[in-house]
């Protein structure tokens, strides 16, 4: 019964235990990606790396056998940076964007993968939920926007991006033209309330997010209607009035009060509003010659605050859209808005305002030719399309669900619970740090509905250990050796083959997206050949 | 290859032969690539069916090592050696010519006629006669750029062959006759060892007996690089020496010493006379029992190699030069064997082990391991079968030394490993040797077989007293399974990846058994420390170091070859003393020794003695006994480039570090040889070099840095010049260019042999370089006659 040390507490473990089972006895948390119970160590991620006894070398923890008077430490500097680094390294060579870069370029983070998913199966209810959770105002930005999540599709160097934005401004008139648009539901009150200041593009997402989060908002603004720049600095043939009224319609339904005529210094001071309400958000657009007035510090473009609270130095002002600085793009304010109204649901908590960390994500960068192809050949091949109609009129429904069925769908499928990527956000892993060669992306799709993405390998070999110990007759074994180290089945057989009925174990195990089931349970049973076998 | 039979067929065959078992499976597919040249698809598939192993191993194994190959080859296998003293030799340079004379295309191995395959290899170990090429079964050493496509298509077409037969019969003689002693190791037989050892049989069959002169065969003379070498023992009992012989020079050569008509002995007397008006009269003094012959006359290279051999000291190497590798009974003359009979008549296995311990004999394949200790480990397990394996998969680029002793003294290695059974209560002895080395397993393998006949090993030994069963087993290219985990996994028919450790295979090992894991030299030391005692061993060397090390002593240096050398000598006195210093006037720069695992020592560092702890201080190791000279005209940053490029490719590929970490470093050295290097590049390299060396599970990823951190500790200026664009030592290609100077006499030598026509054609006007075309192939440099082309 050996008596080990680690991080100064000491604790008796089974002759034959490993330093990891005593470290989670203790309750420390060593992170694994290819330890897996009930299967041999595979000694392959080095993860779990910890420092014994104070040697140069550091021991994977999953397969140290714990010896008596061991001396471990498990989280000091020196094995949080090896940790960092063996993540670093994996993800150097990890072929897939963990977020479609549409979604990454789009300053409001909208999920349009999932849109174009909703939009290909009609399911266009869920579709607006979707794009409302993250765009209050996308007829008006539909019509307005110029897009940047279109310049990254990874579509638009092998024939033209998918049509973004004319897909996201269907799916919001389909709304809007039905009698009952969706409203979301809104968290119970709060019983605080924020100040509003500007009923701009920013002013109006940071009301409509605050008001879903039981926040009570009024919008306090100089004009006579709410709107800002997009009612009084667009031509109304490119935005129509019955549209941005349509939209601001939905944000007063879930609550929102509007004081128009509003003027700052005339009506009311800011000192004021502080004390009338719990917090202000400042978002009326440039402030020249203001800022004085308003006694906060600026930068030579606008207020100056803190980029990741949007706080003003008085922490219960906040600041975003073209208070901060013109701004050219209405998506950009909006989104500002939006973020700024989180950090001020955070702070009206008494939380820190600031977002929580960043998670990682792994973004390909340019792709190959050949992986381009490959990516093209699970979409409609189809070259891009303009609405019959006309630009002004939109898709109609046949042809957004056609221009959806372009979409690549990049992003992975594996992002929500991918254990590598949660442990890079947790250590601080930059996935960039080591840029060079790569895995080719590619996806290999087979019957039985699991989908293999050798990219995402990260040649932990639980997969090899498992359809080994399952007696599968064909099986899987790594090819090669070194850097090319690959999965393969005998024969060049398909994935599923391979696999056999330890699929399902197989996908469970792996700690990536690089075996998954296409759809959340697979839909017919696993085959070979023409032989059905037991579903997995 | 129409003979062929059908794969499948040969499978069944094979497997009828050898079993079905999965440790059968690298033999097996050894023996398909040998018929094939590839390992047919059906071949693969039938191993499925018809054997024990799993068709997913198949898959695993034969993707696996170098040698296997998954597609048809051309008629004529070319292998480059790209170890380290053929790659300081420019073995790029003769890679890139090859291509381009035999028009192989830069996205294929074989030229469109499939007359030629060119492979790459990692080292053929045969660095002292750097640079080498392998055409099929023949090696060809010394080439250059301008000489190899031609070299390469006459031996495909002469389909000449060094493969030497060992069953040549000795050719005795009388009483107080002469002795004519042949080297017969790989490095020889390159040089034509084998055609020389027939001419010198035919010359004594045609004189029948007149000159009374016996013919041995031995083992390496350490004239490595000026092979073949012979020695002749006059009827005084004078030994000479003679290296870089053609067989047509034979019959004067013996007849120099042997004639016995009165022509003869004039001529005889006049070669005396002459010898020591070249050499002074040492020529003619010395006595046969010095082991070191007088003088060394090289008919076509420089002599100088007396000095040489009086620094070393032979315990592994013991009677070299002087002893058939396949002679039982000369073995057994000098106290061969002895050891092992005493071992086992005394019948006290701790004793044996105690008297290793004392002697401080520590691993020699490396890692420095107290080896009586491991000895003791290994004999205080209480399993009933343990096994002994000795590891000759000698891989590290610019080492030959394991090779060379099983060549040369395969009885002393075998009689090292029975007593290291003995020693630790094993019964099941394999010899592990690379592919690569198909003379050393031959003569091995003939050795067991001998050593059996004389009832010395196999299961009644001794008279039943010491049962040991030993075998041969054959690698298929990767050097990984040179470390003690994965080669038990590759004889077990795995993948060889290394497992992690404990459990040591000392407790478990091959089949789960206790198994003692030595290198060829270390056993090889162990029948001497027997006879002569354990103070005797320990008597050389320094502190923690004792006995002796043999190097393989090659790259930049006038006499390379095999060496052994008290411990504590000199880094100095090796490269300046034994080795004569860099070759060409260059200027001594530093010493890579220990491989890829090992480091770059400057020459201001030079000082260093050779051992385990003296070594680890300066940043390198010990090693396995590689000792590559470099010279001013080497980079050291394109150095740390090549090895990264050497472990990269032989990483198992099974940790995040060493997998994917190498690759890393390779990519930002060669950055930085390219000239294109970022400026946080070289802090990069070293703190992701220290975090793969921290992080790796095993020794190769662990120590893969090495030869970056000491170059980035000595030579650091060298990276930052290149970062600035700049290579000192004229070597980086994309850094250089070749122009001609103001010597050039306009013979129009380096305009000919230039392969891309970047030089006109200017009889008797300087020459240009067109700077656009140039490939920096430096053949104009290596032709030109009045060092009229520089590098800059």
């Amino acid at each position: 019964m050996p008596r080990i040390s680690i991080d100064q507490q000491t604790i008796e473990v089974a002759a034959g235990a490993t330093v990891l089972d005593a470290a989670r006895r203790l309750g420390l948390d060593i992170p694994t990606l290819c330890h897996h119970k009930g299967y041999p160590p595979q000694n392959s991620c080095l993860l779990c790396l910890v420092k014994v006894d104070g040697s140069p070398r550091l021991r994977p923890a999953c397969s140290l056998p714990a010896a008596e008077g061991m001396v471990i430490e498990s989280d000091s500097d020196e094995v949080r940076a090896a940790r960092r680094t063996a993540l670093e390294l994996l993800l150097s060579d990890h072929a897939g964007d963990c977020v479609a870069p549409c979604q990454n370029n789009c300053p409001a983070y909208m999920d349009v993968p999932l849109m174009m998913r909703q939009i290909v199966g009609e399911e266009f209810e869920a579709a607006i939920r979707t794009v409302k959770a993250e765009i209050p105002l996308p007829a008006v930005l539909g019509r307005i926007c110029p897009a940047p999540c279109e310049g990254g599709c990874r579509r638009k160097p092998g024939d033209a991006p998918v049509a973004v934005c004319l897909l996201k401004r269907f799916v919001a008139d389909e709304d809007l033209s039905r009698d009952e648009p969706f409203v979301p539901a809104c968290q119970a009150p709060s019983g605080r309330t924020v100040a509003v200041v500007g009923a701009g593009p920013a002013g109006l997402a940071a009301a409509y997010d605050l008001q879903l989060r039981g926040h009570a908002c009024t919008l306090y603004d100089n004009n006579a209607q709410p709107g800002g720049a997009l009612r009084y600095a667009i031509d109304r043939q490119v935005l129509p009035l019955d549209v941005l009224d349509g939209e601001i319609d939905i944000i007063r339904r879930l609550g929102a009060q509007f004081v128009m005529n509003w003027h700052m210094g005339v009506d009311g001071t800011l000192d004021e509003l502080r004390r009338r309400h719990n917090a202000v958000l400042l978002a009326m657009g440039p402030v020249h010659g203001q800022a004085g007035e308003l006694a906060l510090a600026t930068t030579s473009r606008g207020v100056s605050v803190n980029k990741r609270t949007f706080q003003t130095q008085r922490p219960d002002v906040f600041a975003a859209g073209g208070t901060l600085g013109r701004t050219r793009l209405a998506v950009r304010s909006l989104a500002q808005g939006k973020d700024a109204a989180r950090c001020i649901d955070r702070y009206l908590r008494g939380d820190d305002p600031a977002d929580a960390e960043q998670t990682v994500n792994v973004s390909m960068g340019r792709l190959a030719e050949q992986e381009l192809a490959a990516l093209m050949l699970e979409a409609s091949p189809d070259d891009r399309l303009s609405p019959e109609g006309g630009l002004m009129r939109g898709f109609n429904r046949a042809e957004a669900r056609a221009e959806a069925g372009r979409c690549l769908q990049c992003s992975c499928r594996g992002a929500g619970d991918c254990r590598i990527r949660a442990l890079a956000t947790q250590y601080g892993a930059n996935p960039r740090r080591y840029p060079g060669a790569r895995r080719r992306l590619s996806r290999v799709q087979r019957q039985g509905g699991v989908v293999f993405e050798p990219g995402k390998c990260i040649g932990c070999g639980l997969c090899v250990a498992i359809v080994r110990q399952m007696g599968e007759p064909i099986g899987l074994s790594f090819v090669g050796r070194g850097f090319d180290v690959h999965l393969a089945v005998p024969g060049g057989a398909g994935i599923a083959r391979g696999l056999g009925q330890a699929a399902r174990a197989c996908v469970e195990a792996c700690p990536t997206a690089a075996l998954r089931f296409a759809s959340p349970e697979p839909l017919v049973p696993l085959t070979v050949g023409a032989q059905p076998i037991a579903g997995p | 290859m129409s003979d062929a039979p059908d794969p499948r067929a040969f499978v069944d065959e094979l497997v009828a032969r050898r079993g079905r078992t999965p440790d059968q499976l690298v033999p097996l597919l050894n023996a398909v690539q040998d018929r094939y040249h590839h390992l047919p698809p059906e071949a693969l598939e039938r191993i499925g069916e018809v054997t024990a192993i799993h068709p997913a191993d198949v898959l695993g194994v034969s993707t696996f090592y170098d040698r296997f190959r998954h597609r048809p080859a051309g008629t004529h296998a070319l292998r480059v050696c790209h170890g380290t003293a053929c790659h300081v030799r420019g073995s790029d340079r003769l890679d890139a010519a090859l291509r381009r004379e035999l028009g192989i295309p830069e996205a294929d191995d074989t030229d469109p006629a499939r007359r030629f395959t060119l492979e790459r290899v990692d080292c053929v170990g045969c660095c002292a006669l750097a640079p080498v090429v392998q055409v099929d079964e023949l090696t060809l050493g010394h080439l250059d750029t301008r000489g190899v496509a031609e070299a390469v298509r006459r031996a495909a077409a002469e389909q000449q062959s060094q493969r030497w037969s060992d069953e040549a019969a000795d050719h005795a003689a009388a009483a107080g006759g002469g002795q004519v002693l042949i080297a017969l190791d790989t490095c020889c037989l390159i040089g034509g060892a084998g055609q020389v050892y027939r001419a010198v049989m035919d010359h004594l069959q045609r004189q029948r007996g007149r000159l009374n002169v016996a013919v041995r065969r031995v083992g390496c003379a350490d004239l490595c690089r000026h092979g073949p070498a012979m020695q002749v023992m006059d009827r005084a009992g004078a030994l000479h020496t003679y290296a870089g012989i053609d067989p047509a020079d034979v019959e004067s050569l013996l007849d120099r010493h042997f004639d016995t008509g009165a022509l003869g002995l004039a001529r005889q007397w006049a070669v005396k006379a002459l010898d020591r008006l070249v050499r002074g009269p040492s020529a003619t003094a010395s006595t046969s029992d010095e082991p070191s012959p007088a003088a060394v006359v090289m008919p076509r290279r420089r002599p100088g190699h007396t000095h040489a051999r009086s620094q070393q000291v032979r315990i592994a190497t013991e009677h070299f030069g002087r002893l058939d590798p396949l002679d039982l009974e000369a073995y057994l003359a000098c106290g061969g064997f002895d050891a092992w009979r005493q071992v086992v008549a005394q019948a006290d296995p701790a004793g044996v082990i105690d008297l290793i311990t004392r002697s401080g004999l520590r691993g020699r394949g490396g890692g420095g391991f107290p080896t009586g200790r491991k000895w003791a480990m290994a004999r205080q397990q209480s399993a009933h079968r343990k096994i002994v394996i000795c590891n000759g998969d000698e891989g590290d680029p610019g080492a030959f030394m394991d090779r060379t002793l099983m060549e040369s003294f395969p009885l002393r290695v075998i009689e090292g490993l029975a007593i290291a059974a003995h020693a630790i209560g094993a019964r099941e002895g394999i010899f592990y040797i690379r592919h690569e080395y198909p003379l050393a397993r031959r003569r091995i393998a003939r050795a067991i077989e001998l050593c059996a006949q004389a009832g010395l090993i196999g299961r009644d030994a001794l008279g039943g007293r010491a049962p040991l069963d030993l075998s041969v087993r054959e690698g298929a290219g990767a050097f990984i399974c040179g470390e003690e985990t994965a080669m038990i996994a590759s004889i077990q028919g795995r993948r060889g990846t290394p497992a992690m450790r404990p459990p040591y295979p000392i407790e478990r090992g091959l089949w789960r058994v206790p198994t003692l894991v030595n290198n060829v030299e270390t056993l090889a030391d162990v029948p001497w420390i027997v006879r002569h005692g354990p103070e005797a061993f320990a008597a050389h060397g320094t502190g923690q170091s004792r006995g002796t090390k043999v190097f393989a002593l090659a790259g930049k240096v006038k006499r390379g070859g095999l060496i052994e050398v008290p411990m504590g000598t000199s880094i100095h006195q090796v490269v300046f003393g034994i080795g004569g210093g860099p070759a060409d006037g260059r200027a001594f720069k530093a010493v890579q020794i220990g491989g890829p695992s090992g480091g770059c020592l400057p020459a201001s560092m030079a000082h260093t003695p050779i051992d385990y702890e003296a070594l680890a201080d300066a940043g390198a190791i010990m090693g396995s006994g590689g000792l590559v000279v470099l010279d001013d005209g080497d980079c050291m940053a394109e150095l740390a480039r090549y090895f990264l490029e050497f472990t990269q490719n032989q990483s198992c590929g099974k940790c995040s570090f060493c997998r994917i970490g190498t690759r890393r470093m390779h990519e930002i050295l060669t950055r930085l040889c390219q000239g294109r290097g970022r400026s946080a590049d070289i802090d990069e390299l070293e703190s992701l070099a220290r975090q793969v060396t921290a992080g790796s599970l095993c020794g190769l990823g662990a120590s893969a840095p090495n030869p970056v951190l000491t170059t980035l500790r000595y030579f650091r200026h060298e990276y930052e010049q290149h970062l600035a664009g700049r290579c000192p030592a004229g070597r980086c290609t994309d850094l250089i260019r070749y122009r001609v100077n103001d010597r050039c006499i306009g013979c129009t030598l380096c305009a000919q042999v230039c392969p891309v026509e970047a030089i006109a054609m200017t009889p008797y006007q300087p020459h240009q370089i067109d700077d656009e075309r140039c490939t920096r192939c430096d053949a104009c440099r290596e032709v030109c006659p009045h060092e009229a082309i520089d590098v800059s």
